[in-house]
């Protein structure tokens, strides 16, 4: 029973550990960057089947990239929701202008035919 | 809770997590890079299932859901909720994007057990628990038996409509 509350009492803390600013912040990154996109022009969702498309949308991977960068500037120690702000607007840039270029979408098979 | 009880809690969640996006997301369809074809195949030489192959070779050749689970219980152990996640989430994006693969079924693994770390927090179950329940879940598809393993992917493909065209 003992090691029981200890757990949850544990647990429980590092789930309220987010405080609503942070909240906040990481909902005003995933704003910015969803309106900085459609400003870009970025589509919303992938053409179907999405599982097999590779057009950069505000969804995926807009959002995953602003979520993720806030989270790690965050833990570094800057946070705030001037902060994710910044992030979602800079994570919407990335997404359109960046990502291709850093990582660009596969064509074909890797070292043979095509898998399609 | 019972700390072996936990582990077999958090293993069962981690294999479903897993199993069911990747399969989802179309891993025994069709082999994304060479490397997979080849073990799908080789899996079927020896006695397997070709989707549930090329599902094994799928999950080597490039970061997967598995890969987005073991990522996010991990990350969710060493910085917490929901920051792990989200870090795993796009770490694992990256890895996907550099492996040619969209990067969906990672993404959505890393984010999905973030979520059933937070819920499982309620009745006890640690992060850390989870990360040794994801390394048996995943011994159980690559570790044990291929194509006893395999025949059971290609099961769960054939029942979720992603079986392979492939012959």
């Amino acid at each position: 029973m003992k090691t029981f509350i200890y757990l949850v009492d544990h647990l429980f803390i590092m789930i309220i550990h987010v405080d609503i600013v942070t909240v906040t912040s990481y909902i005003l990154a995933v704003i910015s960057a969803i309106i900085v996109g459609f400003i870009l022009k970025l589509p919303l969702i992938p053409e179907r089947p999405i599982r097999d498309s590779w057009t950069i949308s505000i969804i995926f991977p807009t959002i995953i990239i602003a979520l993720g960068l806030s989270a790690m500037v965050f833990e570094l120690g800057w946070s705030g929701m001037v902060v994710g702000t910044v992030i979602g607007i800079l994570s919407a840039f990335i997404s359109k202008y960046l990502l291709e270029k850093i990582l660009p979408p596969h064509t074909g098979m890797i070292g043979g035919e095509s898998g399609e | 809770m019972n700390e072996i009880l936990g582990i077999i809690i958090a293993a069962v969640l981690c294999w479903l997590n897993f199993v069911l996006i990747d399969t989802w997301m179309g891993l025994p369809e069709k082999p994304g890079v060479k490397g997979a074809d080849v073990i799908g195949r080789d899996v079927k030489k020896r006695g397997g299932n070709l989707s549930g192959g090329f599902f094994q070779g799928n999950i080597v050749c490039s970061p997967d859901a598995s890969a987005g689970t073991l990522l996010g219980a991990i990350a969710c152990y060493t910085i917490g909720i929901p920051a792990g996640g989200f870090v795993a989430a796009l770490l694992v994006f990256i890895g996907n994007r550099l492996c040619a693969d969209p990067g969906y079924a990672g993404t959505t693994g890393a984010i999905t057990i973030m979520i059933i770390i937070a819920l499982a927090s309620f009745i006890g179950i640690p992060p850390e628990q989870f990360v040794v329940g994801m390394l048996l879940a995943i011994v159980t598809i690559q570790g044990l038996d291929h194509p006893r393993a395999s025949k059971l992917l290609g099961k769960i493909a054939k029942k979720m409509g992603r079986y392979t065209e492939l012959t």
